[in-house]
């Protein structure tokens, strides 16, 4: 008898536990009522991309109070998949589409928003502040293993790269590496936040990452035909900083209604000012 | 006088209605209820192998193309892995050597300090102690894998590298410590569990005896407690091989068997590794993409391999209980005494008992010890630096200038409907699954095979159940990445932590309540609701509590499925995308600079979250253990 009482409290105490937690779900969930627009969009894909669709968001909801826009990362893969599905209305890429992409999706259009550099970077301990892109594919193919093969201090080289699946990665070995293999002891991350942690905190190590992530690392000059390039944003623009890269947004077909919108606005004068705030090369204006 | 005996009779007639007084039209009746009842729990535990049959062929469907294109063997045995090389290489042996090394090492260092830390728990701290102790140890459950990744990475790697003198922190040891404290308080919890739930008599018996009380933790509680011991060493090494998102941020992921294979300071890649960072960017149908699905089926087939073998192990263990033990098992034992023996040689012949109860006591508190720090320097970092993060808007306000500013309200509310939704689909279908599983079978085939799919899928990284989640829920029946998706997928996820802790806490009631129970006229059903469920309802909570503290925390599960990092709004239906806390955390720490702040706020704020719920958990379990002595 009194397990029988005892079970009932309990049973009651843990239903009405659930029963408030769901109730607490339900009430916070009323709120969401009032605001979904009669229109909304996503946009998905490339997480390079994926500040400049956030911060254009912001200012293009702004000026349009009752429109709807859900930005979400996933990769580049994510995004043309996504817009090549109609799961999204638009796709981010900070890549080129692949053979298999453009046979798949025929229909894709690819609207080049702004350009991305590619900055190698080195613990600001390092004395190395320039480098040929010679001794940069020396250095991830494995060829240089000290940095006193370099003209640095007698230190390993601790190489750090990208995943494999990076669209970062892919552009750069491409055009450093010349698609030679990088050297198998590299330390892989999946984004340019841990490679600039992991730099700003390794002495030995060298990475490449995009133009914002400068913070607590030393960023290295090119040697370009003998002369030392600093990365900055004038000599990136004129393209005398030899490493840059495209980034797009995806359509599946031409965009209308919101999605025709709000590329406008990513395109106009304001919507390239925020690309650059955000340390990415606008391709107009 | 009268009066006082009237009272209870009608009551006891509530209590048992007609039990054994009127065996005809009720009687008939409660046979029904108990047969649909019977036949109800049978389909619900059907599922369970679904679920995994679906997973299986959904991974395999899109993984079996990488072994025609490369074969099998130079798949399994290739020594490169280089996916985006000129010449693409798709071999997996690096991978899964890390994978074992890392889990091996992790295991190594969580075992002994989880066991340790259980039989202090249970068997060594004052009540009151132990009532503040286990509910901190879960609440180690609660700490996002994320956030155990960025402290990894800030602190953890920092410390290898000066510590050991090494170029690089990142390594197979940091990933190995990692992973150790992220399973101890699984382990912990689970083995507390089931060494609690050792009959009294035995230890009375045995104290009786004359046997010190470390002597009876040793020979007579632990032995008793094993099978459960060893469940909770096969959830806390699933918890520890499926892991992604902390290890893929101090391993370092260079895909290099370790050279030599002891070199502890060897970046290593995993298995969960390789698609936790690989899988975002991938392009759909490509070479490499059905390379990370081939990983993901390696992935199961080594989750499989080490549940068969536990189940062997526990088996064996279970088996002759009570009888003489297996022959293997002497030997150990005889052997370990003689070591002690010999070991004890020096100080003045054998230990007495009191200096070995002395020493066994002073390491088991020892490893307490270690485990507290770790939860407590875990828990100081975040508050200390999440503090500030904290103010009304940051509660209320939805993120602007990519999370740098505003709030995480959405991400709150929507960490509430995907744990919600996640737990109102698993907790009914894996409550149900385990007492079919305990209460209605014997040991046949069918069972078996149930309790290996569970098993399986218990053991099955959440990062699989994301991209199965993604293949099967997202594309395949094109749900969109939408709440439902991650709900369904959260659900799966922590559906054999329900299953398995349910099955072990029913299976510590005592065959003697049930058989009571019968014989008075009860049918199962009335057996199994009125006298086996109340006492098993603390174990079944824990499995609840350390479920819900996974679910709210995982990144990889909800990151192909459900998660957006930015929306104004809330969702307001099921096919919606949300933001939640761990994505949000995760996308703060790796791709958004300057927001160090707001991360550790959204990590606070997550723990604060989950520390609510397991409040709320804990406080009904010992309220239920507290009536239960009286």
């Amino acid at each position: 008898m009194t397990g029988k009482s005892l079970s009932g409290t309990t049973a009651v105490a843990v239903a009405g536990i659930l029963v408030a937690f769901l109730m607490a779900a339900g009430c916070l969930g009323g709120q969401s009522s009032d605001t979904p627009g009669s229109q909304q969009i996503t946009v998905t894909g490339s997480t390079t991309v994926l500040p400049i669709a956030e911060k254009a968001r912001e200012a293009f909801e702004e000026s349009h109070a009752s429109t709807g826009i859900m930005v979400s990362g996933g990769g580049s893969s994510v995004g043309v998949k996504a817009a090549g599905e109609g799961t999204a209305d638009i796709g981010t890429s900070s890549r080129d589409l692949k053979p298999e992409e453009t046979a798949g999706y025929p229909d894709l259009v690819k609207h080049h928003i702004a350009d991305d550099a590619i900055l190698l970077i080195v613990n600001p301990g390092n004395a190395v502040d320039r480098l040929a892109l010679d001794e940069v594919r020396g250095i991830y193919n494995g060829t240089y293993t000290n940095w006193n093969q370099v003209g640095g201090p007698d230190a390993q080289i601790v190489v750090v790269g990208r995943d494999s699946a990076s669209g970062t990665r892919e552009f750069f070995s491409e055009y450093v590496l010349k698609n030679e293999d990088f050297v198998k002891t590299q330390e892989e991350f999946n984004s340019n936040g841990g490679i600039q942690q992991k730099i700003s905190q390794t002495p030995g190590a060298i990475g490449y990452v995009g133009l914002g992530y400068t913070e607590g690392v030393k960023a290295l000059a090119l040697d370009v035909n003998g002369t030392a390039v600093e990365p900055t944003l004038e000599k990136i623009t004129s393209k005398q900083y030899p490493i840059s890269r495209p980034l797009f947004m995806l359509t599946n077909g031409e965009p209308d209604g919101l999605a025709r919108q709000y590329l406008d606005f990513v395109m106009s004068g304001e919507g390239q000012q925020i690309v650059a705030s955000l340390d990415y090369i606008p391709v107009q204006g | 006088m009268k009066k006082e005996q009237a009272a209870p009779v009608p009551f006891q007639g509530f209590g048992r209605p007609g039990v054994g007084t009127d065996p005809t039209s009720a009687g008939a009746k409660r046979q029904l209820v108990d047969r649909i009842v019977g036949k109800l729990l049978f389909f619900v535990a059907l599922f369970a192998i679904v679920t995994v049959f679906f997973i299986i062929v959904f991974l395999i469907r899109d993984g079996y193309q990488i072994v025609l294109e490369t074969g099998l063997w130079n798949f399994l045995a290739g020594q490169d892995w280089n996916p985006a090389g000129q010449n693409p290489a798709y071999g997996v042996l690096p991978l899964i050597v890390g994978t074992i090394l890392v889990t091996a090492l992790a295991m190594a260092i969580a075992i002994p300090l989880s066991i340790g830390s259980a039989v202090f728990i249970a068997e060594i701290a004052a009540a009151r102690t132990k009532a503040a102790i286990k509910p901190a140890i879960e609440l180690l459950a609660g700490i996002p894998s994320v956030v155990y990744g960025f402290f990894g990475l800030i602190l953890l790697t920092d410390w290898i590298r000066i510590a050991f003198d090494q170029p690089s922190g990142s390594s197979w040891l940091a990933g190995s410590i990692l992973l150790a404290v992220m399973a101890i308080p699984t382990i912990t919890s689970v083995a507390e569990d089931a060494i609690s739930s050792v009959p009294r008599e035995f230890r009375e018996g045995s104290l009786a005896l004359g046997a010190t009380r470390w002597q009876t933790v040793r020979n007579v509680v632990v032995p008793g407690a094993l099978p459960g011991i060893s469940a909770a060493i096969i959830l806390g090494m699933g918890r520890a091989i499926g892991e992604t998102m902390a290890v893929l941020m101090v391993t370092g992921n260079a895909a290099v068997i370790p050279d030599p294979i002891t070199d502890v300071f060897s970046p290593v890649r995993t298995l969960t590794g390789t698609l936790g960072i690989e899988m975002g960017e991938v392009a759909f149908g490509s070479t490499h993409y059905h390379a990370l699905f081939g990983v993901a089926v390696v992935l199961l087939f080594i989750t499989l391999a080490i549940n068969s073998a536990s189940r062997i192990v526990i088996s064996r263990i279970q088996g002759p209980q009570g009888t003489a033990r297996p022959t293997a098992h002497r030997a150990l034992v005889a052997a370990a005494s003689r070591i002690a023996h010999a070991v004890s040689a020096p100080f003045g012949g054998v230990v007495s008992p009191r200096t070995s109860q002395r020493c066994a006591f002073f390491l088991i508190s020892l490893s307490v010890v270690i485990v507290l720090a770790a939860l407590g320097m875990i828990l100081f970092g975040i508050v200390v630096n999440g503090a500030g993060a904290i103010s009304w808007e940051f509660l209320t306000g939805s993120p602007r200038d990519l999370g740098r500013a505003g709030g995480i309200f959405p991400a709150i509310v929507g960490t509430f409907y995907l744990v919600g939704g996640g737990l109102a689909i698993a907790l009914p279908l894996g409550i149900a699954t385990a007492i079919y599983l305990i209460e209605y079978t014997a040991e046949t085939p069918l069972t078996r095979s149930i309790r290996a799919a569970v098993d399986l899928l218990n053991g099955t990284p959440s990062i699989v159940f994301g991209l199965f989640g993604f293949a099967f829920l997202v594309i395949f029946l094109n749900f969109g990445i939408s709440l439902i998706a991650g709900q369904i997928t959260l659900g799966l996820m922590i559906l054999p932590t329900i299953i398995r802790t349910t099955e072990e806490s029913l299976r510590s009631i005592p065959g003697s309540l049930r058989e009571g129970s019968y014989a008075l006229g009860a049918t199962k059903w009335q057996t199994i609701s009125r006298v086996v469920l109340p006492p098993a309802l603390p174990g079944i909570l824990t499995g609840a509590i350390l479920s819900i503290g996974r679910a709210a925390g995982e990144t990889a599960p909800i990151m192909f499925t459900a998660a957006i990092f930015s929306s104004r709004y809330l969702p307001s239906s099921l096919s919606e995308p949300v933001m939640a806390l761990p994505y949000h955390l995760f996308v703060l720490t790796t791709s958004v600079p300057g927001a160090s702040v707001q991360s550790y706020g959204t990590a606070l704020v997550l723990l604060l979250l989950v520390l609510v719920i397991y409040l709320a958990a804990i406080l009904i379990r010992r309220r239920y253990n507290r009536a239960k002595v009286m």
